[in-house]
């Protein structure tokens, strides 16, 4: 049984070592941002569409993504007179788009985030509703990771219980890192 | 070397535990979050009322803080989206760790009415996912959190490496162990590539 969980537990680590890394890395970003100074870069471009690709914002995101090379989800349509506004975003990349009618131009506003704010965008991405293929992806990567994390912990607290010279000291420490943890956790959830 | 290690991982996973079990319960209830603009705040739970009178001179911005220090409200960190509503009251928004909080001063009566939107435990969690000693309510049970958080992080940052270098130094040869980090690198490494 110790070597079965020994085994999981290594299945479990090996897995999701880049997922963890991930995390971690973003986490200590974006507790600590103001020290690191994230870096972006921003372009600006005009692109002439077609009145006929343009018909529907739909229509004119999918020829820039098409033609334009831009990727990522379609979000907030905003119709403002003959003009309209929307945003083509995928994690690490949001690009602004203003399209008018009147001149059949789009001016798009790109903003890449650096590797830094990249790994943050990418730990707030969740769910399954992307257009965006590869952010289901990390998604998905997001959901087995949080599943493994509890499996990871189960295992753990095994192979810690197994080893009988460390059970005196293992509880103190559980114990004392429960208490404080679910004290505080009550605490704010009560107030 | 290796024994450290070891006592370590354990200790600090073991130290950490309660914060992992909050950030699996916050990964997974993520799947199930609206979609950007379809988000809904909770239904009114409850509601309160307490007498206030600004000063005639203050402008909405400075009311709005004069209001919301004067609310007292536990677990708000800040207030934002200071309006005027249809009525022409001063309105904002205050957000807890325990859900929305809508204020209006309601400046004839001299009294400001606060509705409670509480929120689940799933988003209360979520909330307290994000804590750190720089961020968060400034509670001292949040507080308190907020410096686990952080050091939860730390601990998980070193146990994911301590169990690689664990592995290494036991089972490097370990053919399965081998292939199943080949593969998570390559999978890993061809979204990055597919996003980017």
């Amino acid at each position: 049984m110790f070597r079965l969980m020994r085994n999981v537990h290594l299945i479990l680590g090996l897995l999701f070592f880049f997922y963890a890394m991930l995390f971690a890395a973003s986490s200590l970003v974006i507790i600590y941002r103001p020290w690191l100074k994230p870096t972006h870069s921003e372009q600006e471009q005009t692109v002439r569409v077609a009145a006929d690709r343009a018909q529907t914002p739909r229509d004119l995101a999918l020829e820039l993504i098409q033609n334009q090379g831009l990727k990522g989800d379609l979000r907030d349509i905003k119709q403002d007179g003959d003009a309209v506004r929307f945003v083509i975003a995928r994690p690490g990349m949001r690009s602004e788009v203003k399209y008018s009618a009147a001149t059949g131009e789009a001016k798009v506003r790109t903003r890449q985030e650096g590797f830094l704010e990249t790994l943050v965008q990418l730990h707030t991405n969740h769910g399954f509703w992307h257009e965006f293929m590869p952010a289901n992806g990390w998604s998905l990567l997001s959901l087995l990771g949080s599943v493994g994390l509890f499996l990871l912990g189960a295992t753990g607290i095994y192979l810690w219980f197994y080893h009988h010279e460390e059970r005196v000291i293992g509880f103190v420490i559980l114990a004392v890192g429960l208490v404080y943890s679910l004290t505080t956790l009550v605490l704010s959830r009560i107030a | 070397m290796y024994e450290w290690m070891k006592k370590i991982h354990m200790y600090a996973g073991l130290l950490s535990f309660t914060a992992f079990a909050v950030w699996g319960a916050t990964g997974i209830q993520a799947v199930f979050l609206p979609r950007p603009g379809e988000w809904q705040p909770p239904p009114i739970s409850s509601q309160r009322e307490f007498p206030f009178e600004g000063a005639g001179n203050l402008d909405d911005k400075k009311l709005a803080k004069a209001v919301f220090q004067a609310a007292a409200l536990a677990m708000v960190g800040g207030y934002y989206n200071v309006h005027r509503d249809d009525a022409g009251n001063l309105a904002f928004l205050a957000y807890s760790a325990n859900g929305q909080r809508e204020l209006t001063y309601l400046e004839k009566e001299r009294r400001v009415r606060v509705v409670f939107r509480d929120s689940g435990l799933g988003d209360f969690l979520s909330s307290m996912h994000a804590g750190h000693s720089r961020r968060g309510a400034p509670d001292w049970s949040s507080h308190l959190w907020g410096y686990y958080n952080e050091f939860s992080t730390w601990a998980f940052l070193f146990m994911v490496l301590s169990g690689i270098y664990m592995w290494v130094a036991t089972r490097p040869g370990m053919r399965w162990a081998l292939i199943l980090c080949g593969a998570t690198i390559a999978a890993t490494a061809l979204l990055w590539v597919t996003t980017r």
